[in-house]
């Protein structure tokens, strides 16, 4: 059974042109680029770099559209982290969507609520609106047989 | 040796036996007694299709016990009969058949009117099957979703033949809804269904035991039912072989213990080691059926076989003769057992349940009677792609004038015959009038008869086919059913544990759970109107609208003049449809550097987003939205002394020059980044504080902490809904209808007529032409009023109160509700039962809005 | 269970991530009386109809598709 953690997360929001987004270089420290929609993009990195990750898309992408919007959003977002060798099972009990590869992500419904399945090398994250957080963690313990990680 | 207690009796259990099969062999023949005519029933199809077997296991009624597993100390109760299944009191019901016909209760006891409740009562009480226990555990099933390439349905040797072979091309998933060891009655299908069963598995076939399909939808998908889960299933390709039953038989006697379906008889014997007989006739115009008399021979009965139709079976508890016209003429033998193997009725109801091309059949279902190699080849084209097409029987088993067609629901051939010489003449009518494929079975006997029979009587096409199949195809339990569906999907502010600890009431308010009030409305209510008082509005939508098109966006989506709302200003917006209609409402904000933050209600912000960025699409515009409602949590300061406290909590200029009404700043309170917006909902002086939602509780414990020497305290919904309505403000949905405009709701100076172009401009220009036929007014009462009341003029109903309250500021009892003009005018005077209600100008407190403007 | 529409972005999904916006209708008009038409009229296609559907649990953007009313599969 899997444990359920929440994973604090930085998350970036750049929003731009879909052209300026296609060139766009991914900015580093480790950050994950989510393209969200075809004007969206999410980064999403350890929290002690989300300044640094936004002032590094801020900069790249106004060399490609002046009038990009970069935003950092962590606060609106909440990841909850299953972790285990049986985190997959555990989300076919949540969404009918299919885990990602490995540096790919998924977004649709888990557990009626819009989120975001990354893959992570401990197991999955459901990046979901902070106020699904509750939410999210109870459907996971009751439904998918998820455990409240141990302190 | 095992048993398990049937009606309390002792029954052994053998190895590998079902409920059915060790009661048969301890003696049962009456395992059921019908519906109306409470006739005794015996193991018919011993396949699990029929509803002669249901008993109740271990408290849980409906179990068919001819595929039940038996366990030891397992509890079994006859489900229908009183006091007893062996001794019925309502057994004379089947003397009294002819005086209940079909139907004969609507007619009978439909007058005297009150005769009919009393009648229903003792119907209901007389009929039925099963008592569900008061005290089972509830069982929530847990659902699990599956995508794969093939979904194959039936365990048999066409289903696993076209698992193995559809392996080779991508997943499979196949569902057998047998339990194991339970098919086989011969050693060549022992021996096939061992050999591919290891073949689909080595191909990487995930086999699902005792899964049953319950129902196929679009998609295609389909539901399978498993001890222990529900599972959806998302396929690109389903294969059907779900087999076949024989014909059923309709006769004279068919009905009575004895009387079986070759297929069951063949699993009685071959599987469970039962003789079901000492003289047996076996009437066979199948060669299966010819065999199956080979295997019963062997267990020592006696055994005729016969082909032609049968005429009639005899017998008081159970068969004791049959005749039979055959090739040669009639003929009647004395038996203790009749096995029918008439022609074939495949399993077909998941196949017609869809007409999408990627469900198909395989084996018996499609190609009735297969050898074992037959169906294994048919599987392996349907996983090929190259599917059987389903073959209809060429000869139906013709029906006697009478028997019984319908099983479940003691619908006789005399039943159908008398209901269409009534005028219902099709096979769909005829089902809803007689009830009948509408029992337990759902027509898995008798939905072929019936439209054979309309066919007989000369029903055009349309009126002859067979009657719709839709899922379930059998009754599963409301547990299995709601398995993934929970209550609510809940959201939760930053605050929530706060206002739990404060010993809040939580209320679901749509997706939201918010606190009611923390135990005392009317202090709560004091509080914001004299002292000083905190709400948590972090459920209200919020967004970011930037970009280079920002203000055009806007300015062509909304009524109001967006150009006119200088930087640090805001302006109540309200959203308008393309029919004019009001779909919510909010504020929008300018930020001064071209972008604006635009907030609406807590319920209307997905739809706030939709809206938006459908205009954005349409338009081809360039604005960067982000909707905020997660990111930010907000805080409502409302009361007389809201400055005062903010002043302790900020160096920030909060006066009227800073933050003029309706406008915002930033400001930092408390050492928290807020965006403070002037805001009039509750008509005091307010600052709605906006700001990062992981800083929520340190804002919030720090006001609580900085409002104690005026006595602070929080409200909730409750009191805002008093609040609002002594300002006369109007909460969506409560107080207004989908089709409201403007002017019904006295909202027209929201609107900025004079603008070139907004969404719904034409249509409020057609309305403003009509005569308003409705208005939302307030209304001031002599008396407590009831929300949802009805309002009438000299006795006729002319509004409804959509909202009341007793309100101190106020005055009295004061409401918003609707009211119709009467002969081109708007009454002024109504009554709501023994109140009166005056119609009269909103806001009831502080009309000039001074307190708000403070 | 599944009427599959397909988002450019996130592939096919069930039609329950979806809010559901309707024929795909001109989004002005050049007067009043034609405008009556075209918010309240509709073609009401038994058939393939041009719609919009926005995709509310995956990308939040909005897709106009084909969808054959009287089949409900929608054209890839």
């Amino acid at each position: 059974m899997p444990e359920v953690h929440d994973r604090p997360l930085g998350v970036i929001v750049c929003a731009a042109d879909p052209a300026a987004l296609d060139r766009l270089v991914p900015p580093g420290h480790g950050a994950r680029v989510l393209r969200v929609a075809p004007d969206e993009v999410l980064a999403v990195v350890a929290p002690d770099f989300a300044d640094d990750v936004r002032r590094e898309l801020a900069d790249r992408v106004a060399a490609l559209d002046h009038d990009a919007l970069v935003l950092d959003v962590s606060d609106g977002w909440a990841a909850i982290a299953l972790v285990g060798d049986d985190a997959e099972r555990a989300l076919s009990y949540l969404s009918a969507l299919e885990a990602p590869a490995a540096d790919g992500f998924a977004q649709g419904d888990v557990a009626r609520v819009a989120a975001k399945i990354l893959r992570e090398p401990d197991g999955l994250v459901l990046l979901v609106p902070a106020y699904w957080r509750d939410h999210v963690r109870t459907r996971a313990i009751e439904d998918a047989g998820a455990v409240e990680a141990r302190a | 040796m095992p048993s398990l207690r049937l009606d309390g009796r002792r029954v052994e259990i053998h190895d590998g036996d079902t409920v059915a099969a060790a009661a048969f062999r301890a003696g049962v023949r009456t395992f059921t007694r019908s519906l109306k005519a409470h006739r005794r029933r015996g193991l018919y199809c011993g396949t699990g299709d029929c509803a002669n077997c249901l008993v109740t296991v271990d408290g849980l009624p409906g179990e068919r016990a001819c595929v039940t597993p038996a366990r030891d100390g397992m509890r079994v109760e006859r489900e229908t009969g009183w006091p007893s299944a062996e001794r019925d009191a309502l057994a004379i019901n089947d003397r009294l058949h002819r005086f209940m016909p079909v139907g004969f209760y609507y007619k009978v006891f439909a007058r005297p009117r009150w005769l009919w409740p009393v009648a229903e009562r003792v119907i209901r009480r007389a009929t039925g099957t099963g008592t569900l226990p008061p005290d089972a555990p509830t069982r929530r099933t847990p659902t699990r979703f599956v995508r794969v390439r093939t979904l194959v349905i039936g365990g048999g040797v066409a289903g696993l033949a076209a698992a193995a072979t559809a392996a080779g091309e991508g997943s499979v998933v196949l569902a057998d809804e047998a339990a194991p060891g339970a098919r086989a009655t011969d050693p060549a299908a022992r021996d096939a269904i061992a050999r591919l069963t290891a073949e689909a598995r080595a191909a990487g076939a995930e086999i699902l035991e005792q899964h049953a399909a319950i129902g196929i939808y679009e998609g295609p998908a389909a539901a399978l039912l498993g001890p222990d889960e529900l599972v959806e299933v998302e396929a690109e390709h389903v294969i059907v072989a779900t087999g076949a039953l024989e014909a059923h038989g309709v006769f004279p006697g068919n009905d009575l213990p004895g009387v079986w379906l070759g297929r069951g008889a063949a699993r009685m014997t071959a599987i469970h080691g039962v003789t079901i007989g000492e003289r047996v006739v076996v009437v066979a115009n199948t060669e299966e059926g010819a065999h199956l008399s080979e295997a019963l021979r062997a267990t020592g009965a006696t055994v005729t076989l016969v082909t032609g139709r049968v005429l009639e079976a005899r017998g008081t508890r159970q068969v004791s003769s049959v005749t039979v016209l055959t090739p040669e003429g009639r003929r009647a033998f004395a038996c203790d057992a009749l096995v029918l193997s008439l022609g074939w009725a495949p399993r077909d109801t998941l196949l017609r349940m869809t007409a999408e091309p990627e469900v198909v059949g395989a084996g018996d279902v499609v190609r009735p009677g297969s050898t074992l190699a037959e169906a294994e080849a048919s599987g392996r084209a349907a996983a090929r792609g190259q599917a059987d097409q389903p073959t209809e029987a060429t000869s139906w088993p013709i029906a006697e004038h009478d028997g019984y067609v319908c099983v479940c629901e003691d619908v006789s051939m005399h039943d159908l015959e008398r209901a269409w010489d009534e005028g219902w003449t099709s096979s769909e009518i005829l089902k809803r009038y007689t009830t009948a494929t509408m029992g337990p079975c759902q027509g898995a006997l008798c939905s072929r008869h019936l439209a054979e029979h309309a066919r007989a009587k000369g029903a055009a096409p349309a009126a002859r086919g067979r009657t719709t199949a839709r899922p379930p195809v059998r009754a599963p339990r409301l547990g299995d059913l709601i398995g993934g569906v929970h209550e609510q999907v809940e959201r939760r502010t930053a605050l929530h544990d706060r206002h739990v600890a404060a010993g809040a009431r939580m209320d679901h308010s749509g997706v939201w759970l918010r606190p009611g009030t923390y135990g005392d409305v009317g202090e709560e209510i004091r509080v914001v109107r004299e002292r000083v008082s905190v709400m948590d509005v972090s459920t209200l939508g919020k967004f970011l609208v930037a970009g280079v098109d920002a203000r055009t966006l806007l300015d062509q989506v909304f009524p109001l003049d967006v150009g006119a709302i200088a930087p640090g200003r805001a302006r109540y917006l309200l959203a308008l449809d393309e029919a004019g209609y009001v779909m919510d409402d909010g504020l929008l904000a300018a930020l001064g550097d071209g972008s604006y933050f635009l907030t609406s209600t807590s319920g209307g912000a997905d739809r706030m987003e939709a809206w938006l960025r459908n205009w954005i699409d349409r338009l081809d515009l360039h604005v960067h939205l982000v909707n905020q409602t997660a990111q930010l949590g907000a805080i409502n300061v409302a009361g007389p002394n809201a400055r005062d406290l903010l002043a302790t909590l900020t160096d920030d200029d909060l006066s009227r020059a800073a933050i003029p009404y309706p406008g915002h700043a930033d400001i930092v309170v408390a050492g928290v980044p807020c965006r403070a917006i002037a805001v009039g909902f509750v008509g005091e002086l307010s600052y709605e504080l906006h700001h990062p939602r992981g800083r929520s509780e340190g804002l919030w414990d720090a006001l609580l902490a900085a409002g104690e020497p005026w006595d602070i305290r929080p409200h909730g919904l409750d009191a805002l809904d008093v609040l609002r309505l002594e300002k006369g403000h109007v909460y969506l949905a409560q107080d207004t209808m989908p089709d409201d405009h403007p002017a019904k709701l006295g909202l027209r100076w929201a609107v900025a007529s004079q603008k070139e172009t907004f969404v719904g401009k034409r249509a409020l220009e057609r309305m403003d032409a009509l005569p308003l036929e409705r208005r939302l007014v307030g209304l001031r009462f002599d008396g407590a009023p009831q929300r949802g009341h009805p309002l009438a003029v000299d006795g006729a109903i002319v509004g409804r109160i959509t909202s009341c309250a007793v309100s101190e500021a106020a005055g009295g009892p004061v409401g918003l509700g609707w009211v119709r003009a009467v002969d081109g005018a708007f009454p002024d005077q109504l009554t709501a039962g023994a109140v009166t209600a005056t119609v009269s100008p909103t806001p009831f407190y502080d009309p000039e809005g001074m307190r708000l403007r403070a | 269970m599944s009427v599959l529409v397909t988002c450019p972005t996130c592939g096919r999904r069930p039609f329950t991530e979806f809010s559901f916006g309707g024929e795909l209708r001109d989004i002005a008009s050049p007067d009043t009386a034609s405008d009556f038409e075209r918010v309240y009229l509709h073609d009401n296609a038994a058939g393939p109809q041009r719609e919009r559907w926005f995709h509310l649990l995956g990308c939040r953007r909005w897709v106009t598709l084909t969808r054959d009313t009287g089949t409900n599969r929608v054209e890839a």
